[in-house]
């Protein structure tokens, strides 16, 4: 049964938000864990869905799912660590929606109807609010104000651009379930301008979600003032999920025969992402709102790479992949940074590399993998993007693309620079631990492994995923 | 049974101008509510041919019951909590406001002539009363400071839509298991926003959003 995958987190996240914070706590690492083998079990295809009008394995769902699956076993035991650190008044209410959190994002991954993608994609919304708000201060109020208004109409836009696709149904007189393979196989009956109108409004609605620019704006404010480990399921998962529903439909728009329409609007809001990123990384004064930054630039990467087609998409499927795994770990760092100096202001931090040895060393790391450098994985996935580009001649933004991509990393070293090496002279307050040292690491390490070696069947699904939208390694 | 259909699409109409002229926090809750109940009837006056099912029945019931009497009733609560009682000094003046919805209604009446689609039995009106309620709740939501007046902005959004919907999907497509859960996502989304409410007012002593602007670049 397919829906256990997100039917377990929830029952999950019901019990430890009624049980002592210390079961709780168990119940987190337990439950991630009994999702990353029911998302295996999904992997290889043994479990088939209940309610398969609404639910089904696709090759581009899975891949998230495994990605969320697996980072959130890394985030969970960093948690349990950062909790017992920090004074959370409603910590059972943080473990609670944490779990939540991971059942409304598995169910995003799986849904196959229209608005049922919808209805997941709200709710990872609603779930994931308190998370950013359990500080409760001015900051964090503000933060969630922002992140769950405007998400809710962005979102609510998708809704409509979900009716203008129904729409786009009834005017080609096609009658299949309202799901994206039933209108997959259709496509070309279905009309077209109603068509290209449902995909610009679930361009904006779950483009907001997943922090294009120009609708980004509760990104870096959300990103900031959770705690660390939400930070990081938030960057590193949530923002796959969204991009999921724009996927769909683009992939949709292209069995259609206008993947080319499709192309170009992803391509523009990819770009304008990549620049707004450039431009306010610059004179980033918080750390943790640099790296918020640094997830818009890479989203934009993934739908420009998406919309290029060919290698690129192949490029911007492993992006996605090593995106989630160096940012997850980038924010899993900032959570030991925050506890060690207490702040978030980059000029009150400093010296890293002698009172946070360890962090300094995951953290720079990171900070070099999703700059692009090899051993990590998104050295690759950018050059592929960079060749798919040139191959289908859009000579002009990838002229863009490269720009951008110089311009944050200028912008950004000389940040993390400033906070590994420059003078500081107060002690720090909160040594590091095994425990929230370890998934730093490791996700690090899965993204250096996955460069060098990819696992045939992993290959396989990102082949699978791509290849209706006609993309490639020969593309 | 056409008339009483548009007669129920007119006073959506005339809830959203009365929505936008005015400024008592309470008044406004009350105004979202009876919008709320007639924008659930609006499906059962629509389809005749077919008939009203059981589940369609079932189906309405719970739609008034969240939209008209549980949203309203907690935004009520919400309300009670927050010491402000009217808008003071919108962006955009109550006049102004009631001006632009007219407005509104002239546009989407000449958007609906010129999309020139089939509609259900050939209601013109729901399509122009779904836009205009879709536009007026964008420009409330951006027009008043309340965070109060923000959140009825937002379900008068919905409220839009979700005719926009009735106005353009068929019957066959209408599953009430997935539209109920797109009401729950709205009753929930409500939950939470009140909550938030009521820690901004209790943390910042007022609910306005001009108060909010901390987190800068």
């Amino acid at each position: 049964m397919l829906e256990l995958v997100f039917l377990i987190p929830l029952f999950a996240g019901i019990m430890a938000t009624f049980l002592p914070v210390k079961l709780g706590r168990i119940i987190l690492v337990i439950a991630a864990l009994l999702h990353v083998q029911l998302t295996g079990m999904c992997w290889l295809k043994i479990s088939a869905p209940m309610f398969d009008a609404y639910f089904r394995a696709t090759p581009e769902g899975t891949l998230v799912l495994l990605v969320t699956s697996f980072i959130f076993l890394f985030i969970s035991i960093y948690s349990v660590s950062y909790m017992k650190e920090t004074e959370m008044e409603n910590e059972h209410v943080f473990i609670g929606c944490m779990l939540f959190f991971l059942a409304a994002m598995s169910m995003v991954t799986l849904a196959d109807h229209l608005i049922v993608l919808w209805i997941a994609i709200e709710a990872t919304t609603l779930v994931s609010a308190p998370l950013i708000f359990v500080h409760r201060s001015k900051e964090a109020l503000e933060a969630t104000w922002k992140y769950v208004l405007i998400c809710s109409v962005g979102i609510a836009l998708a809704l409509l651009g979900s009716f203008f696709i129904t729409l786009s149904m009834d005017i080609g007189k096609v009658d299949v379930p309202l799901s994206f393979s039933a209108l997959q196989a259709v496509a070309a009956s279905l009309d077209q301008v109603w068509l290209k109108a449902g995909f610009v409004f679930v361009v904006i609605g779950y483009g907001t979600k997943m922090g294009l620019a120009p609708m980004h704006t509760w990104l870096p404010d959300a990103h900031s003032e959770s705690p660390s480990p939400a930070s990081a399921l938030l960057s590193g998962a949530l923002l796959n999920c969204a991009f999921l529903g724009v996927y769909k439909t683009h992939t949709l728009l292209y069995a259609a025969g206008l993947g080319a329409y499709s192309s170009n609007v992803l391509i523009v809001f990819g770009l304008l992402s990549m620049a707004v990123a450039a431009v306010f990384i610059m004179n980033q004064t918080d750390y943790k709102r640099m790296l918020a930054y640094s997830s818009i630039e890479n989203m934009g990467i993934i739908a420009f790479g998406i919309a290029i087609g060919g290698l690129g998409t192949y490029g911007a499927m492993l992006h996605l992949i090593h995106h989630s795994l160096i940012k997850s770990s980038l924010f899993l760092s900032s959570g030991n940074i925050l506890l060690g100096y207490g702040t978030k202001l980059i000029r009150n931090t400093g010296n890293m590399a002698k009172l946070l040895p360890k962090t300094f060393f995951a953290f720079f790391a990171g900070f070099a993998g999703i700059s692009g450098f090899p051993p990590f994985g998104i050295f690759v996935s950018e050059l592929l993007i960079i060749i798919g580009a040139f191959r289908s001649g859009r000579l002009v933004s990838i002229t863009i693309f490269i720009f951008c991509l110089i311009l944050i990393f200028a912008g950004a070293a000389r940040l993390v620079m400033r906070m590994s090496f420059a003078q500081h002279d107060n002690d720090i307050l909160v040594q590091e631990k095994f425990l929230r040292i370890l998934p730093s690491y490791a996700l690090l390490l899965t993204s250096a492994v996955l460069c060098v070696w990819l696992p045939e069947s992993l290959y396989q699904t990102i082949i699978n995923a791509i290849t209706a939208i006609g993309g490639g390694l020969n593309g | 049974m056409i008339q009483l259909s548009d007669a129920i699409l007119s006073l959506v109409l005339l809830s959203v101008l009365l929505s936008l002229s005015s400024n008592r926090l309470v008044g406004l809750v009350r105004i979202m509510a009876f919008q709320g109940v007639l924008v659930s009837l609006v499906p059962l006056f629509l389809d005749q041919q077919h008939g009203i099912g059981a589940g369609s029945i079932l189906f309405l019931q719970i739609m008034i019951l969240i939209k008209g009497i549980l949203i309203p009733g907690f935004m009520y609560i919400a309300l009670n909590k927050v010491k402000i009682r009217t808008e003071v000094e919108p962006f955009v003046g109550y006049n102004a406001s009631l001006f632009t919805g007219l407005a509104f209604i002239v546009i989407s009446a000449y958007i609906t002539e010129q999309l020139n689609i089939s509609l259900p039995g050939g209601h013109a009106l729901l399509l122009i009363t779904a836009i205009t309620t879709m536009a007026s709740g964008l420009f409330l939501l951006m027009a008043r400071r309340k965070a109060i007046t923000q959140v009825i902005g937002y379900l008068m959004m919905e409220n839009g839509i979700y005719l926009v919907g009735a106005a353009l999907a068929k019957e066959s497509h209408t599953q009430y298991v997935v539209e109920f859960g797109v009401l729950l996502d709205l009753l929930v989304g409500v939950m939470i926003m009140g909550i938030v409410l009521h820690n901004i007012n209790s943390a910042f002593d007022d609910v306005d959003t001009a108060l909010l602007g901390r987190l800068k670049d």
